[in-house]
């Protein structure tokens, strides 16, 4: 007997009928599906979480770039802090220090007009403004001339807070402490970011020469550092918290790595209970996937028993079957994807990010379920192609 | 057309082998409809299932065409069945989510022919059976007769050398019976495809061209009716 020429349905024609069955099943295929669909939803909203914070992150260090370090004096039994000559001489003492910024900040309220704002008086050199990239929407920044005189620019929700009109408060006094100073500028909005000197927005700025008036001390209480393009900001900073501490001052300092350290920390352990969440849910769908094609092919023994007699081979059958799999996990997948982007969404405000979709990894959600379904459909469709074809036609 | 030379057939059970088919040979030549009958148990449907390649004998061999139809797994017995035999059932075995026309298309898709070439092919089959204005319904919207047409037509649309029908008419009122006999017959000499009916209806046997006896897995009698 001559052999037949080679077999096998296109692929395409597997996919249309794999559709048309389960479309006629649609509510139970659609139950079993819970499993991947929860399990897809929390892997897709880890991704994508993970995308937005991978965003966020950068976002920190879009304003300053990553080669700052800030270091922080912390009081160890008298007054913290540093002399400013020690400072203004650390790009000659510590190599790679470009410049070194230093400041003070200390909480305080503030009073003008009968009303009342907390502030973070940040007392700094004129150049600070420029190096922290703060702008005025109204009024100016400080200069070398403004040196000891009682000025001030005022951040941008504290002027709110003062004033319904910020361009009101220009030229008027604001009183911290005993002392009244004129604002001069009020600045733009500006957000925090890794490395902050203060909430800019509550900021009250005022040249650090006679900000003993205000503060506790003469003595500045950070240091802004920008390191040199060629150095080595782990190494620097090493530095700086060996050579600054003093008999009353101890260093902490933060650079771009240790805060992407730390966010990617924050990150790693959401990642992990929403990869466990999805982990399991997927298992579970599977099984569920597995339960409803076993079902399917129990139901359908006296098709197969037909398709074999007209000339499916067991492969055909096989194929039919894992096809039908496949796309119901695939189609469970979609909707996880979907519901893991709202999940994502709310969590993201949560933490006050901004939301943003990784298309680039929205395809994961429907294919890797839809692996999942050839996976567990790989027994219901074995067992499918072994059912003997004279047995499944008897059957009733 | 169909030779069956010293085919046996037995099944293991629990208490013993229990033989089916005791070299059993017999050859059917083309064309015609054949009657096999016999009491159940006579081992009928086992034959019809070795002559169909859906069952191996134990020894003895299946010549189709004047060629011998072994075949060593399951998926070349599949492509053999395909490509030589049509089937009908006493139960009709259509799929209910298809319709009239997909069902009588199913075998073509095993066949690789193109989509398009398929609906043509299976709707002037139906035609042939007279149900050409049924094709878009569903097999619970006809009644037994129509199905059971519809299921002549899906074992014909291949072009099969020989036609197995496996009590078509189990089902049927004695007057629809009738229609599908004569249906089965004339097709038998229009298309030039050989049928072999099995049945333990003895009324239906006579009407065939021949009528093959079995008892016990055994030919006992072999009648021409000419």
């Amino acid at each position: 007997m001559p052999r037949a020429p080679a077999h096998g349905v296109p692929f395409g024609e597997i996919v249309l009928e794999a559709f048309a069955n389960l479309r006629s099943r649609g509510q139970r295929s659609g139950l079993a599906l819970l499993g991947i669909v929860i399990g897809t939803a929390a892997i897709m909203a880890m991704l994508n979480i993970g995308h937005v914070a991978q965003l966020e992150t950068m976002k920190q260090f879009e304003r300053l770039g990553i080669d700052i370090i800030q270091v922080q004096g912390t009081p160890n039994g008298g007054v913290p802090g540093f002399e400013r000559a020690l400072i203004d001489d650390l790009p000659r003492t510590i190599p790679g220090v470009a410049e070194a910024t230093p400041y003070a900040t200390q909480q305080v309220t503030a009073r003008a007009d009968g009303k009342e704002a907390s502030i973070v008086v940040m007392a700094a050199p004129s150049v600070m403004a420029a190096r922290l990239a703060l702008a005025p929407q109204a009024g100016r920044l400080l200069t070398d001339v403004d040196d000891c005189a009682q000025v001030g620019v005022i951040g941008a929700k504290v002027a709110a807070e003062l004033s319904p009109r910020v361009d009101d408060l220009l030229g008027r006094q604001v009183a911290l402490g005993g002392y009244l100073f004129t604002v001069v500028g009020v600045l733009r909005p500006t957000p925090s970011e890794g490395v902050s000197v203060a909430r800019y927005d509550d900021a009250f700025l005022i040249p650090l020469a006679c900000a003993r008036r205000v503060l506790p001390g003469d003595l500045a209480t950070g240091v802004l550092v920008r390191v040199s393009a060629e150095a080595d900001v782990d190494r620097v900073d090493l530095e700086l918290q060996r050579t600054l501490p003093n008999r009353t001052t101890l260093v902490q300092t933060v650079n771009a790595r240790s805060i992407i350290e730390t966010m990617n920390r924050q990150k790693g352990l959401l990642a992990g209970v929403l990869a466990a969440i999805g982990g399991i849910s997927l298992l579970v769908g599977g099984i569920g996937v597995m339960n409803v094609m076993l079902m399917n092919v129990l139901e359908r023994r006296r098709e197969i028993g037909l398709r074999a007699a007209i000339g499916a081979t067991p492969r055909d059958i096989q194929t039919m079957f894992l096809v039908e799999a496949a796309m119901l996990a695939a189609a469970g997948g979609l909707a996880g994807a979907i519901l893991g982007l709202l999940i994502s969404a709310v969590l993201v405000k949560l933490f006050n990010w901004d939301f943003a979709i990784a298309y680039h990894l929205m395809p994961i959600g429907p294919l890797g379920s839809g692996v999942i379904g050839v996976l567990f459909g790989l027994y219901p469709a074995l067992s499918a192609s072994r059912i003997d074809p004279i047995e499944a036609l008897r059957a009733d | 057309m169909l030779k069956l030379a010293g085919i046996e057939k037995a099944y293991r059970t629990p208490g013993g082998v229990v033989p089916v088919l005791q070299d059993l040979s017999l050859e059917i030549e083309a064309g015609g409809l054949c009657a096999i009958v016999g009491p159940s148990g006579s081992g009928k449907s086992t034959l019809l299932n070795i002559i169909g390649l859906l069952d191996r004998p134990d020894s003895g061999q299946v010549f189709l065409d004047g060629e011998a139809a072994g075949f060593t797994s399951a998926a070349e017995a599949a492509r053999l069945r395909n490509r030589l035999i049509g089937f009908v059932f006493q139960s009709f075995q259509l799929l209910p989510r298809l319709t009239a026309w997909e069902n009588v298309a199913l075998p073509l898709l095993y066949r690789n022919v193109p989509r398009a070439e398929r609906r043509p092919r299976a709707l002037a089959m139906l035609d042939r059976v007279g149900l050409a204005d049924r094709a878009g319904h569903h097999p619970n919207q006809l009644s037994g007769g129509q199905s059971q047409r519809v299921a002549l037509a899906r074992a014909l649309v291949s072009d099969p050398r020989l036609l197995l029908a496996d009590e078509p008419t189990g089902n049927l009122d004695s007057v629809t019976a009738g229609e599908v006999l004569a249906l089965l017959r004339s097709l038998s000499q229009d298309v030039g495809v050989t049928i072999i009916i099995v049945t333990h209806d003895r009324e239906l046997a006579t009407t065939c061209d021949r009528r093959i006896e079995i008892r016990d897995g055994r030919i006992v009698a072999d009648t021409r009716v000419c």
